[in-house]
């Protein structure tokens, strides 16, 4: 224990130091050196009593489960359930002779990414703990590929993809900044183009689409389409006439009250009625489809509503006072800013909506998670649910955890989101 | 285990430091301070902003902690494994710029919080001892009002009246009157002076150049995370000894 | 003049759209027949139903049926609330710890939690967990008084006596005086400052007389513990494993945001605050209570209400694990008896009901917890 009284060489009516004593007293001050690991720990996990009693308790329940996981992963497991089944798992019931055309668009979206990704200004710092975990994860993506992939040519077209998408990181470094409007362009065709790529020239029909493919698919249409929609309700939310505003609100209320899988249920039922009946009826994964843009254009009228109070009447009073139209003011002042605003709300509904599309398991489309319980039911893997779950858990999974990263990444740069 | 508990050992100097450093991180914030106040003493920093200022008045009640060096506060030395921080604290109030009033609280009960809660005072001494203070501080009228509803000044004056009522020994302001309007930078100044000619042991930093005059009884220059100059301040104001000081001061009076 | 004139294009396309709709629908449901009445909630179901809060039979009408169908529903959003919430303060303090362990325990949760769907995570904790434990002959047993099986759970439960009802009364009572102690410990604690401790004493008025009113009357109830027999439990409070999935699964998946939430409404607490309250030389046990939590609860309780509203919503996918719930019943209703419209709109009142219902009740607690931050 220190002594605590004033320290000897502490004279207490010793003058003030003088300039002097004090310049030979600094110098080039060494830097701290960072904590070694025995420091570390004990400063974090054991650094009083209670500290310890957590430290030990987490860490035993920690080690129960990875023991449980890892026993289950490597020992009890027999993933050939999954292996066996993967093209069920990609792409449902999609005729075989025709997959190339989902390989075809996803090389494409694999180029556009990678052009985005690299024209795109913000560089991840590759800190060494960065490196470790995505060499970790690299290896780890590759044993899993390789063990799973049955096909040699599966599996060069899988690398493929990833080959492709890095050679394109690269082309889009050097490119830059001078990309950015044609590539949004790109993106935004690229949507109705794999459409016409699957569906048209003898492609196949919607009602054969499955498997994470699906989810996929239905997660992009339903987001381009509600964005639209759902500015459009908020519009008219806003609006001075009561017939648009009751109608956008009654509209709003009613979508969002009701759950999703009510509607998809109920949504053969809903079309259909509404449809005049001359016209064909269109497959019933149109009409799920259909209402589930219409939910999400509920949500996304919402946040563009919350986006839109958060701009303040000066911004209103400036563009009137300089002239503009209501609605130039609106296309060129308001929204903007709003909807920039609400760009980490937008984001993390899309993803909502993504891990939603797993939802059409209740009207028979085989997505991903239906492939994976019917696969764990038949003669031969029977009861091998845990296997199929964890899989197509890993895939939501996978693209949920880079949406949510990339939108994270997105709000510190500019700069906005919830404070 | 005791602890050494007041002026009973016969340190005169209320906050004495030896050579402080810190770091955040890489950067070194604080270069090896050393001072001492005495009872009584108002000492005013000043400096230029990023020069270690709030950083080094910060060390002393321990909302950061120091990494080398040693620093004594009424005899009792702040360390890693100082038992009851919170006791030490209670002897020292500090007075933020913000002002970091609670909220959710009237102006009586941000007053009353701290002296029910850690001294364990019934409510009615604390309520009068609140408006005591703030009689004292000049806004009385304003005790069951939120902060929200108070003016910048009135909410500094009742961030003083706050700390006061912890009865402490020393008083530590941070750029007190920064965030305040021009015309209500002297109603907190006033009370600032009259607490110092009340006899309190104060530590302020801040850019008014006048209350340091009038009110120090020495000033000291921070530059760059050194102490760079301490003298009385007629000496300190009129003939400062060192470049620094005198490219400081030239560049605002 | 461009602008009235756009207006009143807009507004005619909308009405010529909602008309266009209308007639399609009226047409539609003339073509099939349908006539738009409630009668038919009347005639008897027919079907049996596997678990019900309230009481039912397949002679009851469909309206019963309906009826048993959105209890069910409703009672694991209650239970479901009441559990998500504590685990999800428990998470959202647990993100802010100092011990790292529990930290990172806590953010991996939530990530891996968060990001898979919630049916995933439904059918994972039915199929792949609860279907997976022992079968009823080897239930896993706790200390022989409660039992898992893969037919379900049972706990001692309780059971009602002759003087249940006295009983409650006594119940009341000592609640009643449990306030009023509470409220003389407060006064204690203003006039002399000594720490109140009035929780305490509160929970052992209650307790006490709670006890007095048992020995008095005699055993007005006791706790069954539940029998394993060969085909189920008897006796003690019963949940089945579909219950028990949708009941975990909600519970978890909806903890990872309230604890973010919770994360995030300290986190927005100025950091100024929580150093005032600590210059004042307040511990940080006080200055969590006094100062930080106060402000906390203000910001957090609206997205809550969000996620209480989320997790109602979200009962309705307990129709992937065959659990009696809203969606079940109904769906088998349609298939009994057609009448698809009138049901669908039972279907849309009922969720929009609950939900308005939530709403108000978290409408008010907002309102207490802003009146009581101001009056501490």
């Amino acid at each position: 224990m220190s002594d605590r009284r004033v320290g000897p060489g502490l004279q207490e009516d010793v003058g003030i130091p003088t300039f002097d004593d004090r310049e030979r007293a600094l110098g080039a001050a060494p830097v701290v050196e960072p904590a070694t690991p025995a420091e570390w720990v004990r400063e974090n996990l054991f650094s009083s009593r209670f500290n310890t009693v957590i430290t030990l308790v987490v860490g035993s329940l920690l080690g129960f489960f990875l023991y449980q996981i890892s026993k289950f992963v490597f020992v009890t497991a027999e993933w050939a359930v999954v292996a066996n089944n993967l093209r069920g798992f990609m792409v449902g019931p999609f005729p075989v002779e025709q997959i190339w055309r989902v390989w075809v668009s996803a090389y494409v979206v694999a180029v556009l990414g990678g052009l985005s990704a690299g024209a795109s200004p913000n560089r991840i710092t590759w800190t060494r703990r960065k490196r470790v975990v995505g060499v970790l994860v690299a290896i780890v993506a590759t044993v899993l590929v390789v063990l799973l992939v049955d096909t040699m040519l599966v599996l060069t077209l899988t690398f493929g993809v990833v080959a492709t998408a890095a050679a394109m990181l690269f082309v889009g470094r050097r490119q830059g900044g001078r990309l950015r409007r044609p590539l949004l362009v790109a993106w935004l065709l690229s949507f109705p183009a794999i459409m016409v790529l699957v569906v048209g020239f003898g492609g196949v029909s919607p009602r054969l689409w499955g498997g994470f493919f699906f989810n996929l698919v239905a997660a992009t249409v339903g987001i381009f389409l509600s964005f639209p929609i759902g500015i459009l309700l908020a519009l008219g939310r806003r609006s001075s006439l009561p017939a648009v505003r009751s109608f956008s609100v009654v509209f709003i209320e009613i979508f969002r009250g009701v759950p999703l899988v009510a509607w998809l249920i109920f949504s053969k039922f809903v079309v259909g009625l509404l449809l005049p009946p001359q016209m064909n009826e269109p497959p019933d994964i149109i009409k799920a489809l259909i209402v589930m843009t219409f939910f999400s254009a509920a949500y996304v009228a919402e946040i563009v509503r919350g986006g839109l109070q958060g701009i303040h009447e000066g911004q209103y009073e400036a563009a009137r006072a300089l002239g503009l139209s209501t609605t130039r003011m609106m296309a060129f002042v308001v929204l903007p800013q709003a909807l920039r605003s609400t760009i980490p709300a937008m984001i993390s509904h899309f993803i909502s909506l993504y891990k939603d599309t797993a939802l059409f398991v209740a009207i028979q489309v085989t997505d991903l998670l239906a492939a994976a319980r019917r696969s764990a039911v038949g003669l031969q893997y029977f009861g091998r649910i845990k296997e199929t779950l964890l899989f197509a858990g890993l895939l939501f999974w996978i693209v949920a955890f880079s949406m949510s990263r990339w939108s994270q990444r997105l709000e510190t740069r500019l700069g906005v989101g919830i404070r | 285990m005791t602890e050494q508990q007041g002026s009973g050992n016969g340190a005169t100097h209320m906050i004495v430091a030896d050579n402080v450093k810190k770091w955040f991180g890489q950067f070194q914030a604080l270069h090896g301070i050393s001072m001492r106040v005495g009872k009584a003493e108002t000492v005013v920093i000043v400096g230029p902003s990023g020069s270690g200022k709030s950083t080094f008045i910060r060390t002393i009640n321990r909302l950061e902690r120091h990494d080398e060096g040693r620093i004594f506060v009424d005899g009792i030395e702040l360390t890693d494994d100082i038992r009851n921080i919170s006791q030490v604290r209670s002897e020292i109030g500090m007075v933020f710029q913000s002002f970091n009033l609670f909220p959710h609280l009237t102006v009586s009960d941000n007053i009353t919080l701290a002296p029910r809660n850690v001294r364990h005072w019934p409510k009615k001494k604390a309520d009068e001892k609140a408006m005591q203070l703030l009689e004292r501080v000049g806004i009385p009228e304003q005790a069951q009002k939120y902060p929200g509803q108070l003016s910048g000044g009135q909410q500094q004056r009742v961030a003083i009246a706050r700390a006061l009522a912890m009865e402490p020994k020393i008083m530590l302001f941070d750029e007190p009157t920064s965030a305040l309007d021009p015309e209500m930078i002297k109603e907190v100044l006033d009370v600032m002076e009259e607490l110092a000619e009340s006899g309190m042991t104060m530590i302020v930093v801040s850019h008014e150049i006048g209350f340091a005059r009038h009110v120090a009884d020495r000033v000291m220059l921070f530059d760059a995370g050194k102490l760079v100059e301490e003298a009385a301040p007629d000496k300190f104001f009129d003939s400062p000894e060192h470049e620094r000081t005198k490219a400081f001061l030239s560049q605002i009076l | 003049m461009l602008r009235v004139l756009a207006q009143i294009l807009f507004v005619v396309a909308v009405f010529l759209v909602l008309r266009e709709l209308f007639l399609n629908a009226g047409f539609n449901l003339g073509q099939r027949n349908e006539d738009l009445s409630f009668d038919f909630m009347r005639t008897r179901a027919g079907f049996g139903i596997k678990e019900h809060i309230i009481a039912y039979s397949p002679n009851q009408s469909f309206v019963r049926a309906f009826l048993v169908a959105a209890t069910n529903s409703m009672f694991v959003a209650a239970v479901g609330i009441a559990l998500t919430t504590i685990l999800g303060i428990i998470i959202g303090v647990a993100r802010l710890s100092p011990n790292w362990l529990l930290r990172k325990m806590a953010q991996v949760y939530v990530e891996i939690v968060r990001n898979v769907p919630l049916l995933v995570q439904v059918i994972f904790w039915y199929s792949g967990v609860i279907l997976t434990i022992p079968r009823i002959q080897d239930s896993l047993s706790l200390f022989g008084i409660a039992f898992v099986s893969n037919r379900g759970a049972a706990v001692p439960g309780i059971e009602g006596g002759a003087d249940f009802n006295v009983w409650f009364l006594f119940a009341l009572a000592g609640i009643i005086a449990a306030a009023a102690v509470r409220r003389y410990r407060t006064k204690l604690h203003d006039e002399t400052g000594q720490p109140h401790y009035r929780f305490l004493f509160g929970t052992a008025t209650f307790l006490v007389v709670a006890a007095a009113g048992y020995l008095l009357l005699g055993d007005p109830f006791s706790i069954r513990v539940p029998e394993q027999e060969v085909r189920g439990y008897a006796g003690g409070l019963q949940f089945s494993p579909e219950f028990a999935g949708i009941l975990i699964a909600l519970v978890l998946y909806t903890a990872a945001f309230i604890g973010e939430i919770v994360r995030g409404s300290i986190l927005a607490v100025e950091k100024g605050q929580k150093e005032a309250a600590e210059a004042l030389g307040l511990r940080p046990g006080q200055q969590l209570r006094l100062v930080v939590l106060p402000q906390a609860m203000r910001v957090a309780i609206p997205p809550i209400n969000n996620q209480y509203l989320n997790l109602w919503k979200n009962t309705s996918l307990a129709f992937a694990i065959a659990f009696p719930d809203l969606i079940n019943i109904t769906t088998t209703m349609i298939n009994q008896g057609g009448a698809e419209l009138q049901i669908f709109s039972l279907v849309v009142l009922t969720y929009l009901g609950v939900s308005l219902l939530i709403s108000l009740v978290m409408n008010i607690v907002n309102r207490t917890v802003a009146l009581r931050g101001a009056k501490l």
